[in-house]
Protein backbone atom coordinates (compact mmCIF):
# COMPACT_ATOMS: atom_id res chain seq x y z
CA UNK A 1 0.00 0.00 0.00
CA UNK A 2 1.02 3.59 -0.75
CA UNK A 3 2.73 5.47 2.04
CA UNK A 4 0.78 8.82 0.87
CA UNK A 5 -2.44 6.53 1.88
CA UNK A 6 -1.45 5.71 5.04
CA UNK A 7 -0.72 9.68 6.81
CA UNK A 8 -3.57 11.29 5.82
CA UNK A 9 -5.67 8.77 7.87
CA UNK A 10 -3.21 8.89 10.92
CA UNK A 11 -3.13 12.43 10.96
CA UNK A 12 -7.36 12.71 10.86
CA UNK A 13 -7.52 10.25 13.43
CA UNK A 14 -5.12 11.77 15.67
CA UNK A 15 -6.76 15.58 14.78
CA UNK A 16 -10.37 14.12 15.21
CA UNK A 17 -9.61 12.28 18.45
CA UNK A 18 -7.78 15.34 20.30
CA UNK A 19 -10.65 17.81 18.72
CA UNK A 20 -13.81 15.58 19.86
CA UNK A 21 -12.49 13.40 23.13
CA UNK A 22 -9.81 16.04 24.51
CA UNK A 23 -7.70 13.11 24.68
CA UNK A 24 -3.62 12.88 23.87
CA UNK A 25 -3.34 9.73 21.54
CA UNK A 26 -0.27 7.81 21.40
CA UNK A 27 0.47 6.09 17.77
CA UNK A 28 1.47 2.35 18.28
CA UNK A 29 3.31 0.30 15.49
CA UNK A 30 2.04 -0.23 12.28
CA UNK A 31 1.28 -3.80 11.03
CA UNK A 32 1.00 -5.46 7.59
CA UNK A 33 -1.45 -7.63 7.33
CA UNK A 34 -2.88 -10.49 4.76
CA UNK A 35 -5.43 -12.38 6.55
CA UNK A 36 -9.12 -11.60 6.92
CA UNK A 37 -9.94 -8.60 9.94
CA UNK A 38 -11.28 -10.19 13.19
CA UNK A 39 -13.72 -7.35 14.02
CA UNK A 40 -13.32 -5.65 17.43
CA UNK A 41 -16.56 -5.57 20.04
CA UNK A 42 -17.57 -2.22 17.72
CA UNK A 43 -16.19 -1.33 14.03
CA UNK A 44 -17.11 1.48 11.66
CA UNK A 45 -16.55 -0.05 8.31
CA UNK A 46 -16.17 2.91 5.87
CA UNK A 47 -15.79 1.92 1.77
CA UNK A 48 -13.40 4.61 0.01
CA UNK A 49 -14.06 5.20 -3.93
CA UNK A 50 -11.98 7.17 -6.70
CA UNK A 51 -8.47 6.99 -7.47
CA UNK A 52 -7.84 4.94 -3.91
CA UNK A 53 -10.32 2.37 -3.32
CA UNK A 54 -11.01 -0.11 -1.05
CA UNK A 55 -11.83 -0.11 2.84
CA UNK A 56 -11.41 1.54 6.70
CA UNK A 57 -12.25 0.28 9.91
CA UNK A 58 -12.27 1.91 13.12
CA UNK A 59 -12.12 -0.98 15.99
CA UNK A 60 -12.74 -0.92 19.22
CA UNK A 61 -14.26 -1.97 22.82
CA UNK A 62 -17.98 -1.47 23.66
CA UNK A 63 -16.31 0.19 27.02
CA UNK A 64 -14.38 2.52 24.44
CA UNK A 65 -16.83 3.62 22.32
CA UNK A 66 -19.59 4.29 25.21
CA UNK A 67 -16.32 6.70 26.89
CA UNK A 68 -15.49 8.18 23.66
CA UNK A 69 -19.53 9.22 23.43
CA UNK A 70 -19.72 10.32 26.38
CA UNK A 71 -16.60 12.60 25.85
CA UNK A 72 -18.34 13.67 22.26
CA UNK A 73 -21.87 14.67 24.02
CA UNK A 74 -20.01 15.91 26.90
CA UNK A 75 -22.82 13.42 29.33
CA UNK A 76 -22.00 10.52 30.44
CA UNK A 77 -23.71 7.40 28.43
CA UNK A 78 -24.33 3.81 29.83
CA UNK A 79 -24.37 1.83 27.02
CA UNK A 80 -23.48 1.50 23.55
CA UNK A 81 -27.56 2.52 22.79
CA UNK A 82 -28.86 3.75 19.14
CA UNK A 83 -27.61 7.12 19.68
CA UNK A 84 -23.90 5.86 20.89
CA UNK A 85 -24.24 3.84 18.05
CA UNK A 86 -25.08 7.09 15.89
CA UNK A 87 -21.88 8.56 16.97
CA UNK A 88 -19.25 6.39 17.03
CA UNK A 89 -20.29 5.76 13.23
CA UNK A 90 -20.32 9.46 12.34
CA UNK A 91 -16.54 9.78 14.51
CA UNK A 92 -15.38 6.98 11.92
CA UNK A 93 -17.03 9.45 9.34
CA UNK A 94 -15.57 12.26 10.39
CA UNK A 95 -11.99 10.92 10.47
CA UNK A 96 -12.25 9.38 7.11
CA UNK A 97 -13.76 12.61 5.46
CA UNK A 98 -10.59 14.36 6.65
CA UNK A 99 -8.49 11.96 5.49
CA UNK A 100 -10.00 12.02 2.15
CA UNK A 101 -9.07 16.24 1.98
CA UNK A 102 -5.31 14.75 2.83
CA UNK A 103 -5.55 12.22 -0.40
CA UNK A 104 -6.92 14.83 -2.14
CA UNK A 105 -3.78 17.15 -1.54
CA UNK A 106 -1.75 14.37 -2.22
CA UNK A 107 -3.66 13.94 -5.50
CA UNK A 108 -5.59 11.08 -4.97
CA UNK A 109 -9.29 12.16 -4.77
CA UNK A 110 -11.74 10.16 -3.51
CA UNK A 111 -15.55 9.94 -2.39
CA UNK A 112 -16.42 7.81 0.94
CA UNK A 113 -19.13 5.80 1.97
CA UNK A 114 -21.63 5.96 4.50
CA UNK A 115 -20.59 4.25 7.35
CA UNK A 116 -21.66 0.69 8.53
CA UNK A 117 -21.04 -0.10 12.01
CA UNK A 118 -20.23 -3.66 12.97
CA UNK A 119 -21.39 -4.71 16.59
CA UNK A 120 -19.95 -8.16 17.59
CA UNK A 121 -16.42 -9.81 18.05
CA UNK A 122 -14.75 -12.02 15.89
CA UNK A 123 -16.21 -11.29 13.00
CA UNK A 124 -13.80 -11.74 9.70
CA UNK A 125 -14.00 -9.03 7.70
CA UNK A 126 -12.27 -10.26 4.23
CA UNK A 127 -10.50 -7.19 2.08
CA UNK A 128 -9.99 -9.62 -0.44
CA UNK A 129 -6.68 -9.42 -2.50
CA UNK A 130 -5.94 -5.80 -0.88
CA UNK A 131 -3.50 -6.12 2.25
CA UNK A 132 -4.29 -4.52 5.10
CA UNK A 133 -2.33 -1.87 7.40
CA UNK A 134 -3.09 -2.27 11.33
CA UNK A 135 -2.32 0.94 13.36
CA UNK A 136 -3.54 1.22 16.85
CA UNK A 137 -4.05 4.29 18.72
CA UNK A 138 -4.04 4.88 22.31
CA UNK A 139 -6.72 7.09 23.73
CA UNK A 140 -7.33 8.20 27.40
CA UNK A 141 -10.74 5.89 26.92
CA UNK A 142 -9.11 3.07 25.29
CA UNK A 143 -7.64 1.70 22.62
CA UNK A 144 -8.99 2.01 18.72
CA UNK A 145 -7.24 -0.02 15.72
CA UNK A 146 -7.19 1.46 11.94
CA UNK A 147 -6.83 -0.88 9.66
CA UNK A 148 -6.47 0.17 6.21
CA UNK A 149 -7.65 -1.88 2.92
CA UNK A 150 -6.37 0.28 0.37
CA UNK A 151 -4.80 0.29 -3.58
CA UNK A 152 -4.43 3.05 -6.49
CA UNK A 153 -6.53 2.47 -8.92
CA UNK A 154 -4.57 4.68 -11.64
CA UNK A 155 -1.47 2.08 -11.03
CA UNK A 156 -4.10 -0.77 -11.96
CA UNK A 157 -5.33 0.60 -14.75
CA UNK A 158 -1.30 1.55 -16.27
CA UNK B 1 -37.31 32.80 16.15
CA UNK B 2 -36.24 31.46 12.61
CA UNK B 3 -36.84 28.00 11.55
CA UNK B 4 -34.06 25.46 10.69
CA UNK B 5 -34.03 22.26 8.24
CA UNK B 6 -31.33 20.15 9.34
CA UNK B 7 -30.01 17.26 7.40
CA UNK B 8 -27.61 15.02 8.24
CA UNK B 9 -28.09 10.68 8.12
CA UNK B 10 -26.28 10.66 11.87
CA UNK B 11 -28.65 10.64 14.18
CA UNK B 12 -26.29 11.80 16.26
CA UNK B 13 -25.17 14.68 14.41
CA UNK B 14 -28.29 15.77 14.11
CA UNK B 15 -29.07 15.65 18.39
CA UNK B 16 -25.65 17.46 18.86
CA UNK B 17 -26.47 20.40 16.25
CA UNK B 18 -30.30 20.22 17.16
CA UNK B 19 -29.11 21.64 20.63
CA UNK B 20 -26.73 24.10 19.67
CA UNK B 21 -29.81 25.77 17.15
CA UNK B 22 -32.52 24.89 20.02
CA UNK B 23 -30.34 27.10 22.59
CA UNK B 24 -30.23 29.67 19.75
CA UNK B 25 -33.65 30.02 20.15
CA UNK B 26 -34.62 28.79 16.75
CA UNK B 27 -36.65 25.40 15.88
CA UNK B 28 -35.44 22.78 14.59
CA UNK B 29 -37.00 20.01 11.51
CA UNK B 30 -34.64 17.14 10.80
CA UNK B 31 -34.54 15.12 7.80
CA UNK B 32 -31.85 11.95 7.25
CA UNK B 33 -31.48 12.33 3.86
CA UNK B 34 -31.37 14.59 0.78
CA UNK B 35 -34.61 13.07 -0.41
CA UNK B 36 -36.19 14.07 2.63
CA UNK B 37 -34.79 17.10 3.07
CA UNK B 38 -36.55 18.61 -0.70
CA UNK B 39 -39.46 17.50 0.72
CA UNK B 40 -39.26 18.98 3.93
CA UNK B 41 -37.77 21.95 2.15
CA UNK B 42 -40.96 22.39 -0.51
CA UNK B 43 -43.33 21.98 3.18
CA UNK B 44 -42.06 24.03 5.61
CA UNK B 45 -40.18 26.51 3.77
CA UNK B 46 -37.55 26.93 6.36
CA UNK B 47 -35.48 29.74 6.83
CA UNK B 48 -32.18 28.27 6.60
CA UNK B 49 -31.18 24.90 5.39
CA UNK B 50 -28.03 23.13 7.36
CA UNK B 51 -26.47 20.08 4.66
CA UNK B 52 -24.31 17.24 4.78
CA UNK B 53 -23.08 15.79 2.08
CA UNK B 54 -22.41 11.80 2.16
CA UNK B 55 -25.94 10.20 2.68
CA UNK B 56 -28.27 7.68 1.28
CA UNK B 57 -30.30 7.86 -1.21
CA UNK B 58 -29.82 11.54 -2.30
CA UNK B 59 -26.66 13.72 -1.38
CA UNK B 60 -26.14 16.66 -0.09
CA UNK B 61 -24.85 18.51 -3.09
CA UNK B 62 -27.87 16.96 -5.21
CA UNK B 63 -30.67 17.97 -2.79
CA UNK B 64 -28.76 21.79 -2.69
CA UNK B 65 -29.21 22.06 -6.65
CA UNK B 66 -32.93 20.52 -6.17
CA UNK B 67 -33.73 23.11 -3.45
CA UNK B 68 -32.16 25.85 -5.25
CA UNK B 69 -34.08 25.15 -8.29
CA UNK B 70 -37.17 25.32 -5.94
CA UNK B 71 -36.31 28.48 -4.24
CA UNK B 72 -32.86 30.48 -5.71
CA UNK B 73 -33.02 32.63 -2.62
CA UNK B 74 -32.80 29.63 -0.30
CA UNK B 75 -30.00 30.15 2.44
CA UNK B 76 -28.59 27.09 2.38
CA UNK B 77 -25.10 25.95 4.70
CA UNK B 78 -23.15 22.58 3.74
CA UNK B 79 -22.02 21.29 6.90
CA UNK B 80 -19.92 18.16 5.99
CA UNK B 81 -16.29 16.06 6.63
CA UNK B 82 -16.00 16.16 2.82
CA UNK B 83 -13.88 19.60 2.90
CA UNK B 84 -11.79 18.72 -0.99
CA UNK B 85 -11.46 21.91 -2.59
CA UNK B 86 -13.72 20.47 -5.45
CA UNK B 87 -16.04 19.61 -3.49
CA UNK B 88 -16.18 22.50 -1.65
CA UNK B 89 -16.29 24.33 -5.02
CA UNK B 90 -19.24 22.70 -6.74
CA UNK B 91 -21.22 23.36 -3.05
CA UNK B 92 -20.72 27.22 -3.48
CA UNK B 93 -21.20 27.06 -7.02
CA UNK B 94 -24.30 25.33 -6.93
CA UNK B 95 -25.55 27.84 -4.14
CA UNK B 96 -24.05 27.11 -0.71
CA UNK B 97 -23.65 30.18 1.00
CA UNK B 98 -21.41 28.84 3.59
CA UNK B 99 -19.52 25.32 4.41
CA UNK B 100 -18.44 24.46 7.71
CA UNK B 101 -16.37 21.52 8.11
CA UNK B 102 -16.47 18.51 10.67
CA UNK B 103 -15.31 18.28 12.93
CA UNK B 104 -16.48 21.68 14.07
CA UNK B 105 -16.79 24.03 16.82
CA UNK B 106 -20.27 24.89 18.34
CA UNK B 107 -19.26 28.62 18.06
CA UNK B 108 -18.04 27.69 14.15
CA UNK B 109 -21.66 26.70 13.95
CA UNK B 110 -23.37 29.53 15.66
CA UNK B 111 -21.24 32.23 13.46
CA UNK B 112 -21.99 30.31 10.54
CA UNK B 113 -26.19 30.55 11.31
CA UNK B 114 -26.01 33.74 12.79
CA UNK B 115 -24.14 35.20 9.51
CA UNK B 116 -26.89 33.58 7.34
CA UNK B 117 -29.68 34.48 9.27
CA UNK B 118 -28.54 37.85 10.48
Amino acid sequence: MKVEFINPFVKAAIDVLRSEIKSDVERGKLRLETSSAASHDVSVMIGLTGDAQGVVLYGMQVETAVQIVSRMLDQECDELDAMAQSGIAEMGNVITGLASRGLSEAGFQCNITPPTLIVGKNTQIGTLDIPRIALPLKTECGEIEINLALRELKSQAA
Amino acid sequence: MAKVLLVDDAAFMRMRCAKVITKMGHSVIEAENGAQAVESFDREQPDLVLLDITMPEMDGITALKIIRQHAPAAKVAMVSAMGQQDMVLEAIKSGAADFVLKPFDESRLVSAIEKLLG
